[in-house]
């Protein structure tokens, strides 16, 4: 009970009238920021630093602000998912595969706010996961070694199958090039550049983020050069729809949700698998589950609820590791990492003993975070829907250029600029050919993270293969690749060849 | 006070004489480079720095921190070389890792007279830690059981291969007697953080990184420093640890950071900003600021800073030289 | 027809035999793990070279391909967005991007007026939320915004 009366200690602190408001304006210019494509929550909070420290902020308002940006920033993500199939950061690049057909079919209101119910459970249960299973949890991070991440790396892409609408070598053939794309830059275990060209932009690789950006937002802005070119009225009028979902939908929901924020939690919590893992794990599972059943990648639902429970889960489970051992497991909690840093507070394994207030007052200001979020975005859902009214002639260069911005804002780099272009080419060439663009940006997210763990087992055990199956952990995740994900790629193909029927409705 | 007020004017006067070069617009608006992504150890010098000069009242105005990212600094340092040549208002944030990078040539073309080294604002010494259940507990016992089996003990760090946490392991070995360092094992992480998380989890045996990144694990006793790579014992909660030094290894590793600004720039905007981080420096402000991040004394400004620059990209281009990593 | 796929399939192997070949030609690091820079790349290399083959041996039906006219369009948005990347840092941010929006604007259907004031009013309204409120340093021209 020790715990509960901490808690309450800190709902003390955080429920001052400066630190409402302060959650309050952290929530609102979250939501925007992560609804931004090209910023999301890593940027936002680092660009929100200078304005903790402007206002003159002490550590626990200002972490309350910068941690309410962002939750805020993992909340937003999904809103221009849904109204304009572009992922306003990493994490909601799940929830474009249903949302957006929910929304051209009408549905934009309830796919809004049925992702906004499942971000809420999501972080809701995972800020209490981080209450009272911090400790535990942290030995769980501990159980994996670079042969465990390297599992858990091939399960996540032993799923990638599912991703594909028609041809699953199309899959493939997407994912090897964002490996290969990944493999640009020095290499960490080496120090040797590979294919950089001798380039000094590429020394460092290829930011995902320009990736995504120019192969969603870019790529989207050019289909619509096609359609539209020449002039014309907006042809689609897309309805908007019914702004709360239905009883029965809610409730056909929630084992989805209820899945997605155990797995979104689970890879939150290890350090460098983070929120893009969980939402693509949590979708991958939910589809897997629904069988012949689902309508996954045309409007189902469920592939809302799950990615959307799963990626705020993981931004709970994230600060696990951050706040109890010091170890950022993300972007965006190394950025929260280098805050504390600089409010005078370290880090690490003391820091619940040594500044208790500040801890406490954090989950709370979490809670109180995830409320407001939801209490903002439920009646806001009326108002976002009214984008899908803005003319597309209007939107669409405004998307564009916030997109330019959101790059050059971060990077400084005109060079990026120009690779974001040639990924917006590429990205509007994969659509007309029926190529999933999910898994180029999953190649370039997790391939180096897999060689890299790869060869740091084989460095550690000298070049002994058999090292990576030494660990039960390693096996069971193994097995779980195998039996849930590759066999029947290949049994299916024999046994239930209807389910391929199924796949043919997947679609953009 | 008069004289950096006197300093500025003249820089203003100086700025609005010079209306054909791009940025020239803005006396007395400074610039930061970080030539990281936001969060990153250049972009926390930056913003730090920038606040304390402000809140010193050293600058008028918020320092604009910018960064610009790519090839581990080396597209700032060729931006800064190149186009800006001449700004007499922008710094930019350096470390151990520039130098590291100059020294092994990884700056196509560019050699460290190519900027002004303005100063430096503290250092963060290498420590080498095993896990608290290690059964080793010297520096020497380390290096013993390494020589005794070379494929018992892999080091972890957060700097890539060839990078300045492996330096610090191979200039230790070198040291300690090893004729050929490569049997040394040393596994790359993301960042330091990473790196112990992993000696914790017992993939590896030892962690070579620096004080600050120890500092939270150190207090919490789950690791155990066994050599602090500085010339003496540091102040404060690391004054236990002995130095390798005193172990009969003499390996000094210091990770500083400092800046540097453009090589055009002019001698009296080079005195302002040498006179006003040796302010900065001097203030208490920066020594809280030092103390919380783990940050050493090394109070070096002007002509000394350079030096030192240049003695380390020296040293590490020996270095470097000796056990192959650059021709 | 199904010329598209297999033209992809060609291109596929071209991409693996070209990064192949580059990864041959990566440096031998002095200090090497067991695995090697080499052997991952060229893994995946592998892989693209066999979707290559199973798309050449499998294609899909042909996409709709749009017609010259539109291919143009998509080429001078493309042309566009490469002159915006390069004269950003020299125009600065406002000029260039009044420019950027207000083409995109008026090639997606807009009037001449109208695209010029939409793409007045996107590039200030982007320079206020995210240089203004928001800090975030876009590119200064000459003209200093």
């Amino acid at each position: 009970m020790d715990t509960l009366h901490a808690l309450g200690d800190g709902f003390l602190v955080a429920l001052s009238f400066q630190n409402l408001a302060l959650a309050a304006l952290g929530c609102f210019l979250g939501t925007i920021i992560g609804a931004l494509p090209g910023l999301g929550p890593s940027n936002g909070v680092a660009i929100l630093i200078p304005l903790a420290f402007s206002l003159g902020l002490p550590a626990t308002p200002a972490l309350i602000l910068l941690t309410s940006v962002y939750y805020g920033a993992m909340y937003g993500g999904r809103i221009s998912s849904i109204l304009i199939n572009i992922p306003g950061d990493e994490p909601a690049m799940m929830t474009c595969l249903d949302g957006y057909p929910m929304a051209q079919a009408g549905k934009a209101g309830e796919a809004l706010a049925i992702s906004g119910i499942a971000s809420f459970v999501g972080a809701f249960f995972a800020t209490w996961g981080l209450v009272f299973l911090a400790p535990q949890l942290v030995k769980v991070a501990l159980l994996f070694g670079p042969a465990e991440y390297f599992a858990l790396f091939a399960l996540a892409f032993a799923t990638i199958g599912g991703v594909a609408a028609r041809n699953q070598i199309k899959a493939a053939f997407a994912t090897g090039i964002g490996l290969l794309i990944a493999m640009v830059g020095v290499d960490l275990q080496t120090g040797v550049a590979r294919f950089s060209f001798n380039n000094i932009h590429l020394y460092d690789g290829i930011d995902f983020l320009v990736a995504i950006v120019g192969l969603f937002a870019l790529s989207e802005v050019f289909v619509f050069l096609e359609h539209r070119a020449g002039g014309g009225v907006d042809a689609t009028k897309v309805p908007l729809g019914r702004s709360m979902p239905s009883a029965k939908m809610l409730g056909h929901v929630t084992p989805a949700v209820t899945r997605g924020t155990i797995v979104g939690f689970l890879a939150g919590v290890l350090p460098g698998a983070g929120a893009s893992l969980g939402s693509f794990l949590a979708y991958m599972l939910e589809k897997k589950v629904s069988g012949r059943k689902g309508t996954f990648g045309a409007g189902d639902p469920r592939g809302v609820a799950a990615p959307e429970a799963g990626n705020n889960a993981a931004a709970g489970g994230a600060l696990v590791p951050m706040l109890a051992l010091g170890v950022p497991g993300s972007g965006t909690t190394a950025v929260l990492l280098s805050l504390l840093l600089a409010l005078n507070i370290t880090p690490g394994p003391l820091l619940f003993q040594k500044h208790p207030d500040v801890v406490w007052g954090l989950i709370a200001a979490l809670f109180i975070a995830n409320i407001m979020l939801l209490a903002l975005n439920l009646p806001l859902v009326k108002i976002f829907v009214r984008v899908l009214q803005v003319p597309s002639r209007y939107l669409m260069p405004t998307v564009a250029m916030v997109s330019f911005v959101g790059i050059y804002g971060i990077s400084g780099s005109s060079f990026d600029l120009l690779v974001m272009v040639g990924f917006g080419i590429m990205g509007w060439l994969f659509r007309k050919m029926d190529i999933p663009l999910v898994p180029v940006i999953l190649g370039v997210l997790l391939g180096k993270l897999m060689e890299t763990n790869l060869r740091r087992e084989l460095t550690i055990s000298d070049g002994n293969w058999g090292a990576l199956l030494d660990s039960p952990l390693s096996i069971a995740i193994w097995t779980c690749a195998i039996l849930g994900f590759v066999l029947p790629l290949f049994i299916g193909r024999f046994i239930r060849p209807a389910a391929v029927n199924n796949e043919a409705l997947d679609s953009d | 006070m008069k004289f950096s007020t006197f300093c500025k004017a003249a820089l203003a006067c100086a700025l609005l004489a010079l209306p054909g070069t791009a940025h020239a617009f803005d006396p007395g608006s400074t610039e930061c480079i970080a030539p990281a992504n936001p969060g990153g150890g250049w972009d926390f010098t930056c913003r730090q720095v920038g606040k304390t000069l402000q809140d010193l009242g050293l600058i008028s105005g918020t320092m604009q921190v910018t960064n610009l990212t790519g090839g581990s600094g080396g597209v700032a340092y060729a931006e800064v070389t190149g186009k800006r040549n001449k700004d007499n208002n922008l710094i930019v944030a350096a470390s151990s890792a520039t130098s590291t990078r100059l020294a092994q040539g990884a700056f196509p073309g560019a050699n460290m007279d190519q900027v002004r080294w303005i100063a430096s604002v503290g250092a963060d010494y290498g420590v080498i830690a095993v896990s608290k259940n290690s059964p080793i507990s010297t520096l020497p016992e380390l290096f013993d059981k390494i020589k005794a089996d070379p494929g018992s003990i892999a080091f972890a760090g957060g700097s890539a291969v060839g990078g300045w946490d492996h330096l610090k392991v191979l200039i230790a070995a070198r040291k300690a007697g090893f004729k050929d360092v490569r049997k040394v094992k040393y596994v790359a992480f993301e960042g330091g953080g990473e790196a112990i998380t992993q000696l914790l989890a017992g993939s590896v045996q030892a962690f070579s990184g620096d004080a600050s990144e120890a500092k939270g694990f150190v207090d919490s006793g789950d690791i155990k420093v066994l050599a602090v790579l500085a010339p003496e014992r540091m102040p404060g909660d690391f004054a236990k640890f002995p130095t390798a030094r005193e172990q009969g290894i003499d390996a000094i590793g210091a990770n500083w950071r400092g800046f540097y600004g453009p090589g055009g720039m002019s001698d009296e905007a080079y005195k302002f900003w040498e006179e006003s981080i040796a302010k900065l420096y001097n203030s208490p402000e920066w020594k809280k600021v030092m103390e919380t991040n783990g940050l050493a004394p090394l109070d070096l400004q002007g002509a000394k800073f350079e030096a030192f620059v240049k003695d380390s990209i020296t040293d590490i281009q020996g270095l470097s030289r000796e056990i192959g990593l650059i021709k | 027809m199904k010329i598209t796929d297999r033209i992809l399939g060609v291109i596929a192997l071209g991409i693996a035999a070209f990064f192949i070949w580059r990864a041959t030609l990566i440096e031998e690091p002095f200090i090497s793990d067991p695995v090697g820079p080499r052997v991952f790349p060229i893994i995946i290399c592998v892989l693209v070279g066999l979707t290559g083959l199973g798309l050449i041996l499998k294609p899909d039906p042909e996409p709709q391909w749009p017609a010259l006219a539109t291919l143009l369009e998509i080429g001078a948005g493309t042309a566009v967005f490469v002159a915006y990347a390069e004269l950003l840092p020299l125009l600065g941010f406002v000029i260039a991007t009044v420019f950027a929006a207000g083409y995109l604007a008026w090639r997606l259907g807009a009037t001449l007026p109208k695209a010029a004031l939409a793409g007045l009013a996107i590039s200030l309204g982007i320079f206020v939320v995210f240089h203004l409120a928001l800090g975030l340093n876009l590119a200064r021209g000459p003209l200093g915004f």
